[in-house]
């Protein structure tokens, strides 16, 4: 998982985001402040020496936003930030799933535009591809395209209201039962119950331009339309869909949203968008657009797909007799200086254990550093043979 | 190949012959009972327990799942709720003992213990209402519970009313209504989505 973490990570660095810390423990009002009231019920809080109520982190963009209008307040935009770090969220639902998730992401703030969506879009892609997966596809959508629709609809505010929650549930059973009690006949009335159906390529906005009579949506599709071509020059045009039936927290987005899916995962491994209000909560309004990467299922997708990544070999364990140990810490010394990875044995052995003890770390060279200073190495499919400490480090550095 | 997970039960014989109606899938009852899982006409279909049929596909595990709204009441989770199925149909009610003074909600006691199968829903409900309870979860022969006082009243599902008249109790009010759905997992939506709305749209078409 490091090692994916590190991959992605060293991704981002390419596209010049700057990685940085943020706490784990947060105070709860603060954490509040970008999040909708199903997660913040779910953070992991407890209480402050002085009563106050903190919280464990169940996402990072908000302890990234705080930075940005606080300790980086001065920083000129757009500021470009990546994070890592462990997540904690409580679900009480019939599943204990983990508590402890583990997250890679990266926010652009002060940017708005389809530029800056495209960028962090691609990015995401790029990071997924770093990671080794392959066969994932991007799902893009926009929050202004539903939220058009609704304002659109003749409808007193409790149906409006029913008709978010119903969806955020995504129960299309209970959302049609809603809408045939309602007047409406419309053409964006039949668009709510094809919602998730309108996925596809460009032509599918052309399609939805028709059914839709509202300017928000009509701009959302615009939008769409920009970043969809934009993600065409970055190269990403066989990994996207247009998504318009994208469900998400409908408060929180403010305009283009993307979901990445990998082959045989039951849930997205990356997740994003533009969320142009959270900023100013913190006292530094800003744009801003980014995501964030599921680790966890980053690495079930790379297991299913036989692409788990190795665990690191040891280039080699030294081990050594009751006189040879000055020489053999040299020695894996002067390894390590030449980039390789080198055990040395805490305890004198014989020539037989040595063997076994090797073999149980998985090192690929035993080199055994014998009371003369000299150190018996047997090279693959060659026999032992003993050679002076420099020239096993030269000749394992050259790659034998 | 698309996966549909359909479950034992009164559910099972509507499960199959939807699937058989629509052109899906022909199975038979014994077949399917005895391996469990069966690949036929480029469907796989898994036989599970009601209550592991939301679990199975919200993990992706199956792509649909034909599972009773009663049972999506206790398991909310990511999956698509995309058909009403029509059958199976049974209400949610509030039953109290026939003899029982509850009435209308104005007749309740300021606290009222109840048992039930169905927490989740119950919960919801008594909320609703600015009811206060206190729940008693049973697994089985709930009606018993108000019999001997454990109880002032239960919620649980009928669907002819015989068992609750049996034990002469009555309804006191509809909590909910059930019927089996068709719902799917939110990621097979996105990767295999042609051959999954072709088989979506054929099962909504045969909805009797």
């Amino acid at each position: 998982m490091r090692a994916t973490q590190e991959a992605i990570l060293a991704e981002m660095r390419r596209w010049g985001y700057r990685y940085v810390v943020t706490p784990s423990l947060e105070n709860l009002d603060a954490l509040a402040l970008g999040l909708e009231a199903d997660q913040r019920r779910r953070l992991f809080k407890l209480s402050d020496g002085d009563g106050s109520l903190l919280a464990l982190v169940g996402e990072r963009t908000v302890p990234v936003a705080r930075l940005a209008a606080g300790k980086l307040r001065t920083a000129p935009l757009p500021l470009r930030l990546c994070y890592a770090g462990p997540v904690l969220t409580n679900d009480p639902d019939r599943f204990t799933r983990r508590r402890e998730a583990h997250q890679v992401g990266a926010e652009l703030i002060g940017a708005s535009g389809s530029v800056a969506d495209a960028e962090v879009i691609a990015m995401a892609a790029r990071c997924l591809e770093a990671a080794g997966l392959h066969g994932y596809q991007v799902d893009v959508g926009h929050s202004g395209f539903f939220q058009g629709l609704l304002d659109g609809l003749e409808l007193p505010p409790e149906s409006k209201s029913g008709i978010k929650s119903l969806l955020a549930r995504r129960d299309f059973v209970g959302l049609e039962a809603l809408l045939e009690q309602t007047p409406l006949r419309s053409a964006e009335h039949e668009l709510l119950l094809r919602f998730p159906a309108l996925r596809g390529q460009a032509d599918i906005l052309e399609a939805a331009g028709k059914l839709v009579r509202n300017r928000r949506s009509e701009q959302a599709l615009e939008e769409l339309s920009r970043v969809h071509s934009l993600l065409g020059a970055y190269g990403q045009g066989e990994t996207v869909n247009l998504d318009l039936g994208a469900i998400r927290d409908f408060d929180y987005y403010t305009g283009v949203i993307f979901e990445a899916y990998g082959q045989d995962l039951g849930s997205p491994l990356a997740q994003g968008g533009r969320y142009d209000r959270l900023l100013g909560r913190f006292g530094r309004p800003a744009a801003a657009t980014g995501f964030m990467v599921h680790l966890d299922l980053v690495g079930e997708g790379l297991r299913r797909s036989g692409r788990a990544p190795e665990l690191i070999r040891l280039d080699a364990a030294v081990a050594w007799s009751a006189a040879g140990l000055d020489s053999a810490l040299r020695l894996g010394a002067s390894l390590r200086l030449f980039g390789m990875r080198a055990v040395v044995d805490t305890q004198a052995r014989g020539q037989a254990s040595a063997g076994a003890w090797a073999a149980g770390l998985g090192a690929r060279h035993l080199l055994r550093v014998e009371a003369s200073g000299l150190v018996g190495w047997a090279p693959a499919g060659g026999r032992l043979r003993r050679l002076p400490a420099e020239q096993v480090v030269v000749r394992l550095a050259g790659g034998s | 190949m698309i996966s549909i997970a359909i479950p034992t039960g009164v559910l099972l014989q509507g499960s199959l012959d939807l699937l058989r109606r629509s052109g899906a899938v022909e199975l038979d009852r014994e077949e399917i009972g005895r391996k469990l899982l069966v690949e036929k006409d480029g469907l796989r279909v898994v036989l599970v327990r009601p209550a592991d049929v939301a679990a199975y596909v919200d993990y992706g595990s199956a792509d649909l799942g034909v599972v009773g709204k009663d049972q999506l009441w206790e398991s909310p989770g990511p999956h698509y709720e995309l058909v009403d199925l029509c059958f199976g149909g049974c209400d949610l009610v509030l039953a109290a003992p026939e003899a029982s003074p509850l009435d209308d909600p104005e007749t309740w006691p300021p606290a009222m213990r109840v048992a039930t199968k169905y927490p989740r829903a119950t919960a919801a409900f008594m909320e609703r209402m600015g009811q206060t309870v206190e729940m008693v979860r049973l697994h089985g022969s709930v009606e018993l519970a108000p019999q001997l006082g454990l109880v002032d009243a239960i919620v649980d599902l009928t669907a002819s009313g015989r068992t609750l008249r049996e034990n002469r109790l009555r309804v006191v009010a509809e909590v909910g209504r059930s019927t089996a759905r068709l719902i799917a997992n939110q990621a097979s939506l996105k990767t295999r989505t042609e051959a999954l709305q072709e088989l979506v749209s054929r099962l909504r078409a045969h909805v009797s």
